[in-house]
């Protein structure tokens, strides 16, 4: 029991430290959010910050709970029954958005902070700046769901209480594992610039997301539901200037100079390393971001087709080379490098040094494995 | 031995007379001809945001429920057909949801109508009977047992709310919104505002949201209009609303800062006031007597 309450203890210890820490990133006085002198975890005495200056941390969807059952102003009589809210599949969605402060516009440091912590629960209030508890929960859901749902009546969320058996539970209790169905992303999209000999910009979508390693959200960031979802386009074309079209693609992309690599005269082949460059990523670098490789900012030229390139530190008794779907016997296993892999580029070995071109390279200096 | 005089049973008489007028005197002033018109400091009064309205209509249904109108189901309120057409509060329903185009922003406005309770209220200024009331909550409301049905507050509201009973013809009501004062007077909120799933209308004492509105066209510029309609239109009024477009668009119409019935009374009051309308009659009739007197002698001459 000692140990238990021992190990606790640094537990909740190294908590506090943790949130201290991240406290003392904040350049702000204490009593900027604090209205009392020692706020402790349980009584933080938060004061009510204006929106405009809020302090946000982020959150990993994972860290927060699965789905919550919105029940705390549940009363006698209500019409519809309480929502279960699926907050992990909505967490996750808010990646391509806004991130958690989406919804948790005040976001302290240490941990999230519920709505009803601010929100009254009573209608009939003092302070009547913010709006009570069921408005801000309304608000927050229909806010984005009034945008781009067809079915936005009270019962896409709520099960009517007048209703029973099957509907209600269908209607209310959302699978576990209910999640944003899988984006259907296109292949390939070609622009147009319409002006200049190259108008063409092929730009292969699954490139970026299989082979170059790129997640939604890197590119997907701050988007609303409604960019795809909208029942009407409502978001009028903009538009935008030279540096705001090539934005997305500058991000990686040195765009200011070199038009030519990405403007084309027609529309062009997707990538392919092998191909382009000699050097096939498939086998063992498929799953490296390119900047692991390409270092240098906005460039993806200049490393030569060598290991040296980046595996400077592959010597004999330093590498592993089952890394290499081959596990070297005893007796190769003490050969320098450089002895069979003579040319350095590490891809072919060469046998004839030592061994007559009849048995080798058929035979293998090792056991292959998968 | 102590006998009553004359004299002293005159003066008892006289103060048990006195008492006794004293007190019927007073009774007669609470239920006094002229209309109660109270405006306290701590009147109650709603804020309309019309940018956070939805349109769910929940707020017709409610009202419809809390005044005992036939109200049918809750389920066909959520058919949108309704917006085709602009509505206005009548003797079936007391407070109406219309929806606007909106093309600053693309998504529609949607804008609860009823009574806006004003402080200097037209209504109940053109009552001949005192049928209508200013109400210390800040309600105004209208007194069944007293209306004559001459409909004298219809044409003097600014906002055209009072509604009539046409399709009775026993007893037909004058019908408007009464900021549910039965309701309110137990404690409860009302209808309207406690069923708002978004708290579109905020309810609360006037002087508050008047600071509340303010400090969100502040905060907020980009989404409101720097205009609450309703803080000082026609005198002021209980009900206001915000939002960010033209109150022009949104079939408001456009009234100074003046009180309605501040015009109307002005002249009328100024007329009845200090006996004029009698010794101006008798000064005239005096005046046509003596003329005729003089005529009279002459002719004697």
């Amino acid at each position: 029991m000692k140990k238990i309450l021992f190990y606790l203890s640094i537990i909740l210890f190294s908590t506090a430290l943790y949130s201290q820490q991240k406290h003392s990133d904040i350049k702000v006085d204490c009593s900027f959010c604090h209205s009392c002198e020692n706020p402790t975890k349980n009584e933080p005495c938060i004061k009510d910050c204006p929106r405009h200056t809020m302090i946000t941390v982020h959150h990993s969807p994972s860290e927060g709970p699965l789905e919550i059952k919105i029940d705390i102003l549940k009363k006698e009589k209500d019409l519809y029954s309480p929502v279960i809210f699926s907050h992990r599949a909505h967490s996750e969605m808010s990646q391509m958005g806004g991130g958690c402060s989406m919804c948790h516009h005040y976001n302290p440091p240490g941990r999230v902070v519920a709505c009803k912590e601010c929100h009254d629960v009573n209608r009939q209030r003092a302070d009547l700046r913010k709006p009570d508890l069921n408005g801000a929960y309304h608000r927050q859901c229909i806010d984005c769901h009034k945008l781009w749902s067809d079915d936005k009546g009270c019962t896409y969320c709520h099960a009517k209480n007048s209703d029973s058996g099957k509907n209600k539970i269908t209607k209310t209790v959302p699978k576990k594992d209910r999640i944003h169905p899988e984006v259907i992303a296109p292949n390939k999209v070609v622009y147009n610039a319409k002006s200049g000999k190259n108008k063409f910009v092929t730009f292969y979508h699954n490139d970026h997301t299989n082979l170059f390693s790129l997640e939604c959200k890197d590119c997907h960031k701050d988007e609303s539901c409604v960019k795809c979802h909208a029942k009407e386009k409502i978001i009028k074309k903009q538009n935008k200037t030279l540096n705001q079209k090539h934005q997305l693609c500058s991000s990686c992309h040195d765009t200011a100079k070199n038009c030519n690599n990405c403007h084309m005269e027609k529309v062009t082949e997707g990538f392919n390393h092998k191909i382009k460059t000699g050097f096939d990523i498939s086998k063992f670098h498929a799953a490296l971001k390119c900047r692991d490789c390409h270092k240098k900012p906005k460039s993806f030229t200049g490393l030569k087709g060598t290991c040296s390139n980046c595996h400077q530190e592959f010597k004999a008794g330093t590498f592993d080379h089952r890394k290499a779907k081959l596990v070297l016997d005893e007796i190769h296993a003490e050969i320098d490098c450089s002895d069979c892999h003579t040319n350095a580029n590490y891809q072919k070995p060469t046998c004839e040094n030592c061994h007559d071109d009849k048995s080798f390279p058929a035979n293998l200096p090792g056991k292959k494995i998968k | 031995m102590a006998t009553q005089g004359r004299r002293d049973f005159l003066k008892s008489l006289s103060a048990i007379g006195i008492s006794t007028i004293g007190v019927a005197g007073i009774t007669p002033s609470i239920t006094k001809a002229s209309p109660e018109n109270i405006l306290s400091k701590d009147r109650m009064g709603v804020l309309v945001d019309t940018t956070v309205c939805i349109g769910c209509r929940k707020c017709e249904w409610a009202c419809k429920n809390a005044h005992d109108m036939p109200s049918g189901s809750i389920d066909d309120y959520e058919n949108e057909s309704v917006f085709d057409n602009k509505r206005r509060p009548d003797y079936s329903a007391l407070t109406v949801v219309n929806k606007y185009q909106n093309d600053k922003t693309g998504s529609p406005i949607n804008v609860k109508v009823q009574c806006m309770h004003c402080d200097q209220p037209a209504c109940v200024s053109a009552c001949i009977v005192g049928a209508f009331s200013k109400k210390e909550n800040g309600s105004v409301v209208w007194d069944e047992s007293k209306c004559i049905g001459c409909r004298y507050c219809m044409v003097a509201c600014p906002f055209q709310i009072p509604s009539f009973d046409y399709h009775k013809a026993l007893e037909p009501e004058i019908r408007k919104c009464d900021f549910c004062f039965d309701r309110t007077a137990e404690g409860k909120l009302p209808a309207c505002i406690e069923i708002c799933p978004v708290e579109a209308i905020t309810y609360g004492r006037r002087e508050d949201l008047v600071q509340v509105a303010q400090e969100k066209i502040k905060n907020y510029p980009e989404r409101y209009n720097n205009h609450i309609l309703g803080e000082t239109e026609v005198g002021g009024t209980s009900w206001m609303y915000m939002a960010g477009v033209d109150f022009k668009n949104l079939d408001f119409p456009t009234l100074g800062d003046k009180s309605a019935p501040g015009v109307s009374e002005s002249i009328q009051h100024g007329i009845f006031s200090y006996f004029v309308p009698p010794v101006a009659l008798y000064a005239l009739l005096g005046g046509v007597m003596w003329i005729s007197k003089n005529r009279d002698k002459k002719e004697e001459n």
